[in-house]
């Protein structure tokens, strides 16, 4: 252990996500969805993509990155989101459930932009990207203005989310996953209900500012051809339906 | 701090959704309204009919069918027995009686005297009572006919034949007060047991030295035919009747009209209570629902809320929040429906009723029960609202639209 520790540690680039043999079945309408990951790893400032159509899994794997949805079985995952910390032990947290310590760690290191904003109504643009920083306990040192600016949003900061368009909600849920300085953000399908003119130019700003800060980014998307440009790579995975019908596997690995 | 957070977030969530938490209280306030305004009534009318039934002392009073010999001492026992709440010895009927003229009436009114003093039952709690050897209540009807008003002095006479004569004494009375048509409806006058006494003794050839009157020397041991008795409520008439009984003293009560009332208080508590149950139940349950419904269709924001790192914990208390708005609001807006229906009964009412009387009232302590009631159900289902949506995976949360 105490050698492993030294090893990881003088590497230049320590494995963020370690995932081996994770398995996460989902029931709908008598069929099983099952997603099968034999082999993960992702390492500090790695951008990766999930490319494949809806249903076949990806939001599932990216809500198990994010520690939203738990596994059905699992052989081993290990999260290192900092080079200054040993590797935490993701899959006995998940046993114990200690569900307030993994929200803990999410929203220490972890953003999340989802596929339709997930902004609340009820505060300003500038609220809602300060939430994420206000659950850590930082106040508003100028970052979400700086953010704002970088993405076009500045003359929104005091609106609410309903008087904005649908691509300006993104770029605030991208700012809100970005606010509180996390090394790792999560986005699922980002800008799959943006016209294609603006969610080209959405991810471009969103990986740009992810590379800025060198930040782990495990982006969801079905426009390869997009993001393959951005230099993303690519996770391989491939999706098979039993012969009955019953069970459909997708299997990711990478 | 994270306590505090969650609570400003929910405070602003339901200003923001004012249109919706508008909805919420005016659903809870309509339930709420009209069962204050019903328990108003039952507590008004029923409550002021019962009590006027219990409290009326016509139904308290335990009368002796036979006259006997009551002495001091035994008046002396009854006036410190826990049921009885007033007791004066009566004089002979026939003796009890007086010619009572006034210098504004050319009338003679023969009245009859009914012994009285402090707590007398017939006569209101706050209006005057006879005191002393000079003054007397007058019944409604001597006093239209001796054209007499509170503090107008009148003359009291009664006449003896002794020592083979016909003689009168005359006594100046002041009217102390006037009594209420219900008290007594013939010609009467409410006077100190002391007078009365003094009349008796005048009309049995005794002499009455503190109002000067001569004759025989007074009795070593003064005793009385009768008395007037009345229970602390018709609960005890029936008890003392048992221990006069035990003493050999036959009496007559109204136990028939008594048993009538107390049957018609216990059944008309039953069904208030009935109502007033299944109506809290049916509250609890609509409030409950409705709240429950809220926390379901906020089950993305709060899984939102998760996602950002609130912690369970933290989650519980967002709904509570709103839920406790929504009770104190709705509570409020209730209070205000019921003090004008109240208002709109009670003036609508008002030549009805006797003075000070209202149909429709409600204690402090009603409202506090209510808002108590109202945000326990309202916190209750919240937080197990809440609880369940906290127990979900935040991810099964945020792909429901």
């Amino acid at each position: 252990m105490a050698q492993n520790v030294f090893q990881s540690r003088n590497k230049a680039k320590p494995i963020v996500y370690h995932l081996r043999d994770v398995i996460r079945d989902r029931a709908s309408e008598g069929v099983t969805f099952r997603l099968r990951v034999p082999s993960l790893q992702i390492t500090q400032g790695e951008k990766i993509a999930l490319i494949g159509e809806s249903g076949c899994g990806k939001s599932t794997l990216l809500d198990m990155l994010a520690f939203i949805s738990q596994p059905t079985d699992l052989a081993a995952y290990r999260f290192r989101p900092d080079i200054d910390i040993d590797a935490i032990d993701v899959a006995r947290m998940w046993k114990k459930r200690q569900m307030n310590r993994l929200g803990d760690l999410r929203k220490r290191h972890i953003g999340y932009v989802m596929q339709t904003g997930g902004l609340l109504p009820y505060l300003t643009v500038r609220d809602n990207m300060l939430l994420s920083r206000s659950v850590l306990g930082l106040g508003d040192d100028g970052t979400v203005d700086s953010l704002a600016r970088e993405l076009g949003i500045a003359r929104h900061l005091d609106k609410r989310p309903d008087t904005l368009s649908v691509g300006e909600r993104q770029r605030v849920a991208i700012g809100r996953a970005l606010a509180h300085e996390p090394s790792i953000v999560i986005a699922d399908e980002p800008t799959a209900s943006v016209d294609p003119f603006a969610a080209e130019k959405i991810m471009s700003l969103f990986i740009e500012l992810a590379e800025h800060r060198n930040i782990t980014v495990v982006v969801a998307s079905h426009a390869w051809r997009h993001i393959k440009r951005l230099g993303l790579r690519r996770l391989a995975h491939h999706t098979q339906r039993s012969k009955d019908g019953r069970t459909t596997e997708t299997v990711v690995n990478g | 701090m994270r306590l505090i957070k969650t609570l400003r977030l929910a405070s602003r969530d339901y200003a923001h959704e004012w249109q919706m938490s508008g909805c919420f209280v005016l659903a809870l306030a309509a339930v709420l309204g009209p069962m204050l305004v019903l328990f108003g009534l039952k507590f008004g009318i029923v409550g002021g009919m019962v009590e006027q039934l219990v409290e009326d002392p016509e139904n308290r009073e335990v009368r002796p069918v036979s006259s006997g010999r009551f002495d001091l001492d035994w008046f002396g026992n009854m006036a410190r027995h826990p049921d009885v709440a007033f007791v004066v010895p009566r004089t002979r009927s026939i003796a009890a009686t007086a010619e009572l003229s006034s210098a504004r009436s050319s009338r003679i009114v023969r009245s009859e005297l009914i012994p009285s003093g402090p707590g007398e039952p017939l006569l209101p709690a706050d209006a005057a009572l006879p005191d002393g050897l000079n003054s007397v209540v007058l019944s409604p009807s001597a006093a239209e006919k001796l054209d007499a008003a509170p503090g107008d002095t009148i003359s009291a006479s009664v006449t003896r034949r002794f020592a083979g004569s016909k003689q009168r004494v005359h006594v100046e009375l002041s009217v102390a007060g006037i009594a209420p048509v219900a008290a007594f409806a013939r010609d009467g006058a409410f006077a100190d047991v002391r007078l009365v006494e003094a009349f008796e003794e005048y009309r049995d050839g005794r002499a009455v030295p503190e109002l000067g009157w001569r004759g025989d020397p007074p009795a070593a041991q003064r005793s009385y035919p009768g008395f007037r008795l009345y229970a602390t409520s018709i609960y005890d008439v029936e008890g003392l009747r048992n221990a006069l009984t035990e003493q050999g003293i036959e009496v007559r009560t109204k136990a028939a009209d008594i048993e009538l009332v107390m049957r018609m208080d216990r059944n008309l508590s039953a069904i208030y209570w009935s109502i007033a149950v299944i109506g809290l139940i049916g509250f609890s349950l609509s409030l409950g629902a409705s709240l429950w419904a809220n926390v379901d269709r906020k089950r993305k924001e709060l899984s939102v809320l998760r996602l950002v790192g609130f912690r369970t914990g933290d989650i519980v208390w967002f709904p509570v929040t709103q839920a406790f708005y929504t009770g104190l609001f709705g509570w409020l807006l209730a209070v205000g429906i019921y003090v004008a229906a109240a208002y709109a009964i009670n003036t609508m009412l008002a030549d009805q009723l006797a003075n000070g009387q209202q149909v429709c009232v409600l204690l402090p302590e009603h409202y506090a029960l209510a808002l108590a009631v109202t945000l326990g159900a309202a916190v209750l289902a919240a937080a197990l609202a809440g609880f369940r949506s906290a127990r979900i995976e935040p991810s099964d949360g945020l792909r429901e639209i």
